[in-house]
């Protein structure tokens, strides 16, 4: 079957599903047999010419990449093996950086935090994604558009007006949330003033800032289902329930695979949301509770001024989301027929 | 033939004075002195078709230039967070007034914002302002780093009338890189009427006795708490800043390393500072409010309910008046900190800035000229001072009459003559130097960890000096 796809991590995916014939004219570079290689440069210098006004307009992009993309990326690499410290000339250090960062506190801590927060808020936030999705999308909503709009709106929202918010709302001692939980008994929950109170504030301020964008991805993946699927299970003496868990989410699940890696490295690359919530600890939180890799290495690049060090912080950490990310789309963006549809 | 002899000795003459002329013409100071200038040139003349070379002693009396050097001119700009001072006390008026020819630029940024940009622009070599306002905390990294002007020149004739510790962080190799600004002297200030309704004494000078020691802070603060159920200043667990931490440390002339460059941020003294300070956590007298929060300025500006106390530089004296708790005027008044032991210096020091110039300005003259006049005159630093509560660093304004008259503020005490008494006897510290921020965050992560129960003193501090020796490299 041609289930619809709306953004496909598969990786084996079987060649009847995406329209290789097409693909493969398009992108055609007509192979050439040995003895013509001296002509071949000539001719390719005759097929650059020739689409030399194609090649123009996309340029703008390469060069950008190549400025601001590749160029960092090559120097940080380099800089990794070195002590850089802004400004001098580079002494190379060979892997003393490597070394240092087995024994940063830091950094593990951070580390650890992510996969923390991971799992405190992803489930949730996707689940919930998911649910507001499906009930957008069912017939029976009335105004749609205001309801989609609305619960956009946080995405948009700046993050710094909204952590200022969230911190208002969350002291301990004036905050409108203890207000409210005073009246169920719950009296001073130290919810900016604890390791764990701090955690599930940020995943509290992530969940609502988030969950739009997460919603709407879930949204254009629910309207390319047609609606025969889920009609007929009902038919069939499926009960909505069932039918939601049996029908939409099997075929959602390219879609929530995609929700899902992108939170992975939105919760080890946390930023903007924990520096909003707790400036005065540069967003490291009570006892580095929510210190993530990407803030740690901001710390160490920017308030410590250690960029060789930062930049081998860096590399490790982008190995690390790499191999998860990896791990993530093979296991669970498998295509099993016998598991999905 | 004649004339053509003179036109050549002529031309020889003005080449000789034109050398000579503009290197005296720019000159820095007014003192230029012009002499007589001998020298010897050679004319080619050219006398009935054969080349003679004939060898004559030209003297070159220049006309005496006007006894003013030019004014510098040119545009400067300005990065910091304090300048707003010199802009509502008239002074940027008063130096526009006075140099007509410069323009000033302000950017205001935080003091993060301000340290990244320079870090950023040192490093890149280019887009630095002119002059830049630098903490003490951050300045000895910054000197570290290169790329500050050398100012060793122009800051002689200030050396010995500006407050002695703040030079420790402006040099390097015995040059220097700063002119110190304001100084940060740590006083208490306390509420008069919390302490009237807990039954104490609200007199500056009894206060000052009866908090003579930590000890005798502890035991005040148990008063409060008990007769009136009020905190007695804000010290959070999970969430210490360490910034009195330090100010403790300071006072004993401690910090986080030592001056032969060791790591002492494990040492003996130190974790008895974090325990001593502990001794307010256990009597739960403190706040959990975190500094500059809006929590920390309610308890500060709450009439009904506040915080008795706090103990914190002179410059927190202008955001108590103006934007913190301007409300709260005539119910604050200003003591002496309480020392480690009775005896011992009641003085510290918390932040304070400094004013650097870039390396890469192209108007160092204008940016010196600015530095000199707000920082290096008497009166006008004085008008900061009265407006701010920035105690000047430069010592020949304390004799002013400002140090002696009353604040209403302060229920009409005379404050700034304790400022001044402390910033005369604050020790030199070990607080701050080239990782200051590195040392900070580490040791804030350790004292919060302590205060929350996690870890005993003596182990937290020593996992913090691990981190810190490791990342530094200092032994």
């Amino acid at each position: 079957m041609h289930s619809p796809q709306v953004a496909d991590f598969s990786i084996n995916k079987p060649a009847e599903k995406c329209a290789m014939g097409k693909q493969a004219e398009l992108t055609s570079i007509p192979i050439r047999k040995p003895e013509h290689r001296a002509a071949a440069g000539g001719r390719l210098w005759k097929e650059l010419v020739k689409s030399r006004w194609g090649l123009f307009f996309i340029s703008p992009f390469f060069l950008l990449y190549a400025i601001f993309g590749f160029y960092p990326l090559v120097y940080s690499f380099i800089l990794a093996f070195t002590d850089w410290t802004g400004k001098g000339p580079l002494d190379f250090s060979g892997l003393a950086n490597l070394n240092l960062i087995l024994k940063d506190q830091v950094f593990w801590q951070a580390m650890r935090n992510g996969a923390i927060l991971f799992f405190m808020y992803v489930p949730l936030q996707t689940f919930l994604a998911l649910v507001l999705a499906v009930v957008l999308n069912s017939k029976r909503v009335r105004g749609f558009a205001f309801f989609r709009t609305l619960i956009f709106v946080p995405y948009v929202t700046n993050m710094v007006a909204a952590g200022y918010t969230f911190q208002l709302l969350l002291n301990q001692k004036y905050g409108v949330f203890n207000s409210f939980l005073s009246w169920f008994g719950f009296a001073n929950v130290p919810w900016l003033d604890s390791v764990w109170g701090a955690r599930a504030s940020l995943c509290l301020l992530i969940v609502w800032a988030w969950l739009g964008y997460n919603m709407v991805i879930m949204l254009a993946g629910l309207q390319t289902i047609p609606n025969d699927y889920c009609e007929a299970a009902l038919i069939d003496g499926a009960s909505p329930i069932q039918a939601f868990f049996y029908v939409t989410i099997p075929l959602m699940r390219p879609v929530i695979l995609f929700v899902v890696v992108l939170s992975t490295m939105g919760s080890f690359g946390l930023f903007a949301e924990t520096i909003s919530l707790f400036p005065s600890t540069f967003g490291s939180g009570p006892l580095n509770a929510t210190v993530t890799p990407i803030l740690a290495i901001y710390n160490q690049a920017f308030r410590n001024f250690r960029f060789g060090y930062a930049a081998t912080m860096a590399y490790v950490y982008f190995a690390f989301i790499f191999v998860l990310t990896l791990f993530q789309v093979r296991y669970f963006g498998r295509d099993d027929e016998s598991e999905g549809l | 033939m004649y004339s053509k002899l003179t036109i050549l000795r002529l031309i020889s003459l003005g080449l000789a004075l034109a050398l000579i002329l503009p290197a005296c013409a720019p000159g820095p100071a007014p003192t230029a002195e012009i002499r007589e200038v001998v020298m010897t040139v050679e004319v080619t003349t050219i006398v009935e078709g054969t080349p003679q070379v004939v060898i004559q002693e030209v003297t070159a009396t220049p006309e005496p230039l006007p006894v003013q050097a030019p004014k510098p001119e040119g545009r400067i700009v300005l990065w910091g967070w304090s300048y707003d001072v010199m802009e509502s006390t008239g002074l940027l008026d008063d130096f526009n007034a006075e140099y007509p020819d410069i323009e000033v630029e302000i950017v205001t940024y935080n003091s993060g914002d301000t340290y990244q940009n320079l870090r950023l622009a040192l490093s890149a070599g280019q887009g630095a302002a002119d002059v830049v306002q630098v903490e003490n905390s951050h300045l000895a990294g910054f000197v570290a780093m290169g790329g500050l002007a050398d100012l060793t020149d122009q800051v002689a004739p200030l050396m010995d009338k500006m407050n002695q510790y703040k030079w420790k962080d402006a040099e390097l190799d015995g040059k220097y890189y700063a002119v110190p600004w304001d100084s940060g002297p740590v006083v208490l200030y306390y509420r008069r009427d919390v302490f009237e309704q807990a039954g104490l004494p609200t007199n500056p000078d009894e206060v000052s006795q009866l908090v003579s020691s930590w000890d005798g802070y502890l035991e005040v603060c148990k008063t409060i708490k008990a007769e009136t159920g009020l905190n007695c200043f804000a010290n959070s667990k999970a969430n210490n800043d360490a910034r009195l931490y330090e100010i403790i440390l300071w006072q004993q002339g401690l910090g986080y390393y030592n001056p032969d460059g060791q790591v002492t941020v494990d040492s003996p003294e130190n974790v008895a500072t974090l325990e001593k300070m502990s001794e307010f956590w256990s009597a739960g007298v403190t706040s959990e409010e975190v500094p500059w929060t809006d929590g920390w300025y309610a308890e500060l500006q709450s009439l009904d309910e506040p915080v008795a106390s706090i103990i914190e530089a002179s410059w927190l004296g202008v955001f108590l008046k103006s934007w913190i708790a301007g409300d709260t005027a005539g119910r604050w008044g200003v003591a002496y900190m309480p020392a480690m032991q009775t005896g011992q210096p009641r003085a510290s020091n918390d932040g304070g800035s400094t004013l650097v110039i870039t390396e890469q300005s192209q108007n160092k003259e204008a940016a010196w000229a600015f530095i000199e006049f707000m920082l290096a005159r008497r009166e006008n630093q004085l008008k900061q001072f009265a407006f701010s509560d920035f105690l000047p660093a430069l010592e020949t304004t304390y004799d002013d009459h400002l140090f002696i008259e009353p604040d209403s503020f302060f229920g009409g005490q005379v404050a700034r003559k304790i400022y001044l008494d402390v910033a005369m006897q604050i020790p030199i510290g070990y607080v701050y130097g080239p990782y200051y921020q590195l040392m900070h965050d580490h040791v804030s992560t350790a004292i919060q960890r302590y205060a929350t129960g996690a870890l005993s003193a003596e182990a937290t501090l020593k996992e913090a000096a691990t981190q810190i020796r490791q990342e530094t490299g200092m032994p």
